[in-house]
């Protein structure tokens, strides 16, 4: 056997760059099993049950209430554990005395800090997967319709590499008994306090990952239900924290003793594009613009596809009206059945009753002080069930479901929203839509509505905040009284006097006086 | 000889940077609430850095030196409630001097209360968990306290006493618990100080 011989049956030598990779790899695996963020896995899971996920099981189970609940509360969770993990490590050289030692090591230090930030970061993604994963299985089991939205979780999980290298570079470069709880606790009051500086439509700070959708309209049910959840704002919220979690971690380094001068120069160049990458999101964010249907749009990133309804097969009721809703409200068919029912007896079997009460999206306008006005749904919402059948009354459902957000409503409370604002729109669908109703119609109108049990408040009054009330004629007036006469009426003659006089007045052509 | 014991002792706790630490985290207060907070903001503002110096209160009580000063120092129990009742005085003097001239939501009653109430929890984790980690207990309180705030300010359910943030400055349920986390806090701390040493 020759020396020669030997060497060729002798394990074959690794190439430079692939024991490299190979050492890097292990130097990852010891992080992974010496990460402190492994042991404050158990804390960030309970603050994610506390503040996460409760509070997003506790509203009603849409998805998009659910996902847009979990974004706000899901990564403020995670900043405390993180970062303080993060920081522990970062600063575990230099606390321990072992600067000297580590300073000889094989790999640059750069490197060095990089893996124990990727190990930190590793186990908190892992954390939060398993997190948000348990909400989105339990919401799956819930919704009655639609699925998951990604994006509001894929926020959050980018947030986690930013807040560790914030973190780790904290503690890298103040190491210190005090470091880790001030980074800790100025990291959390940074991230949570980010959304109260959000005001309005075209605020920058828009870019904070923990405002989900359009800061002033917050989770709604008829926000990315109707219409796809519009993925322009977390793309830039992505950029951001990309941009800037590569920064931080460039500026790692940059001090001399990190790396050879071809690694530091590369931290400079990685550090400069993160930073390019969050001032063009921050810009990006600044052209946002609220769009009706309650996301925020942002003209340069946004895929005109995106603007497409949903499509979808409406749930009905069987009921002399059919009442249909979008499938993720199927929970409300039967409240919203029974909370019509006293107004559809009091138009059924008439000429110009419509076969079908169908809801739509509703529509969103930024109004000035940070005030949002809902209006009701235009026709194109649902244009493609809705289509050109007759008879078909578009509304949409009261904006505030039960159990939704504080301060909550009663499924008692919201029925008499309905009745008061989808049965106003279905009086007036039945004796003609034309705002400038005769004073027989404003009557006739009124007094349907009082049989039907809604509150009517006069013109001039102020409306209830709960929004179970409707406008009526002022109380001593004539068509107050002609409305209190008409009310008065057995239910079945106020149907006959309608079925034998809709027609004329519908046209305007009765007079208050010929009103029974 | 006191003195100087005293003052090493101080030194090795690092007492005097966590007095600084102490003192900017109250600048900050004060800058803060120069800013118009709405909303529950304006809340959960004061609790949030009052819990930041709790987190350094307990940091402070961390040993450099571990088991041969437990072995030794036979005035450490006297030595730990020292510094430790000085730095939670100090502190509280300094958050009072933070919110003077400006609108602290809770006055000083609500910020002394939660600041023992952290600093109880503080020390408590500190015995448990060691110097490190002591910051845990008080930050996770925190995240509570701020949901509960959050939740009161939206019309939600009232908390219980446990609860101290999100109860009226003159709660007395609220105080007596805060208080008996402090004190149970300080007990365990000076009679067993903190686990470990500070670089664990």
């Amino acid at each position: 056997m020759t020396t020669a011989g030997a060497t060729a049956l002798g394990p074959r030598p690794l190439r430079p760059r692939a024991g490299a990779v190979l050492a890097v790899g292990r130097m990852f695996r010891l992080e992974l099993l010496h990460s402190a963020m492994l042991w404050l896995l158990p804390l960030a899971a309970g603050l994610f049950w506390y503040d996460a996920y409760r509070p997003s099981m506790a509203v009603p189970p849409l998805w998009s209430l659910r996902a847009l609940t979990m974004q706000h509360g899901a990564l403020l969770t995670f900043v405390l554990p993180v970062v303080g993990a993060a920081s522990w490590m970062g600063s575990r050289d230099s606390r321990r005395g072992m600067g000297d030692l580590a300073g000889i090591a094989a790999r640059p230090r750069w490197v060095r800090q990089l893996v124990s930030w990727a190990a930190v970061t590793g186990w908190a993604l892992a954390g939060y997967a398993v997190c948000v994963g348990v909400l989105y299985a339990a919401t799956a089991r819930q919704a009655a319709w639609g699925g998951p939205l990604w994006w509001p979780a894929v926020v959050g999980a980018a947030g986690i590499p930013l807040l560790a290298a914030i973190g780790f570079a904290a503690g890298s470069c103040f190491p210190g008994r005090f470091t880790t709880p001030l980074v800790s606790i100025a990291a959390f009051f940074g991230l949570g306090f980010s959304s109260e500086l959000a005001h309005g439509g075209t605020s920058y700070w828009q870019i904070s990952p923990i405002i989900a959708g359009a800061v002033d309209v917050g989770p709604d049910p008829g926000v990315a239900t109707f219409y796809p959840y519009l993925p322009d704002l977390p793309i830039a919220q992505l950029m951001f924290l990309a941009g800037l979690a590569v920064a931080v971690l460039g500026a790692l380094g940059w001090p001399a003793g990190s790396g050879s001068r071809w690694l530091r120069g590369t931290a400079v160049l990685v550090t400069i594009a993160g930073l390019i990458s969050s001032a063009t999101a921050v810009g990006l964010v600044g052209t946002a613009r609220l769009d009706p249907h309650g996301m925020m749009n942002i003209p340069a990133l946004h895929d005109a596809a995106n603007d497409q309804p949903i499509r979808y097969s409406p749930v009905c009721s069987q009921a002399a009206i059919a009442v249909c809703l979008n499938p993720a409200f199927a929970a409300y068919l039967p409240v919203v059945t029974s909370a019509l029912q006293p107004v559809v007896s009091e138009v059924s079997g008439l000429a110009s009753t419509p076969t079908r009460i169908l809801q739509a999206a509703p529509t969103f306008t930024q109004e000035p002080n940070d005030a949002i006005g809902i209006g009701a749904p235009g026709l194109p919402g649902t244009g493609a069930i809705a289509g050109a059948r007759p008879r078909v009354l578009i509304v949409a459902l009261p904006d505030q479901l039960p159990g939704e957000r504080q301060p909550d409503l009663t499924t008692a409370e919201f029925a008499d929203q309905v009745r008061a604002q989808v049965g106003v729109s279905l009086a007036d669908y039945v004796i003609g839509s034309d705002r400038r109703h005769s004073q027989a119609q404003q009557a006739v109108r009124a007094g349907m509505l009082i049989a039907a049990g809604v509150r009517l408040v006069a013109p001039g009054q102020r409306m209830d905040e709960r929004g179970v009330t409707a406008r009526g004629p002022a109380p001593g007036t004539a068509v107050y009284r002609a409305a209190q006469r008409f009310a008065a009426l057995p239910g079945a003659a106020r149907l006959a006097w309608l079925r034998a006089h809709l027609r004329g007045l519908r046209a305007g052509r009765i007079t208050l006086g010929e009103l029974p | 000889m006191t003195t100087r014991l005293a003052v090493l002792y101080l030194v090795s706790r690092r007492v005097p940077a966590a007095f600084a630490a102490v003192i900017a985290v109250g600048a900050a207060l004060r800058l803060a609430l120069i800013w118009d907070w709405d909303s529950y903001g304006a809340l959960q503002l004061p609790f949030v850095l009052e819990t930041g110096c709790a987190t350094v209160i307990a940091a402070a009580i961390a040993s450099p030196f571990g088991d041969p000063e437990r072995a030794t120092g036979r005035r450490l129990p006297v030595l730990r409630l020292s510094a430790t009742l000085a730095l939670t005085c100090g502190t509280a003097a300094a958050l009072a001097a933070a919110g003077t001239g400006a609108h602290l939501v809770g006055g000083f009653l609500g910020a002394a209360r939660n600041l023992v109430g952290g600093t109880g929890i503080g020390l408590a984790c500190a015995v448990v968990l060691g110097g490190g980690m002591a910051w845990t207990g008080p930050a996770a309180y925190m995240v509570i306290g701020t949901y509960s705030l959050y939740a009161v300010w939206h019309g939600g359910a009232a908390s219980g006493p446990w609860i101290w943030p999100a109860r009226p400055p003159q709660d007395l349920g609220a105080w007596l618990c805060a208080g008996l986390v402090f004190a149970a806090g300080v007990a365990l701390s000076t009679v067993r100080g903190a686990r470990g040493q500070a670089a664990d």
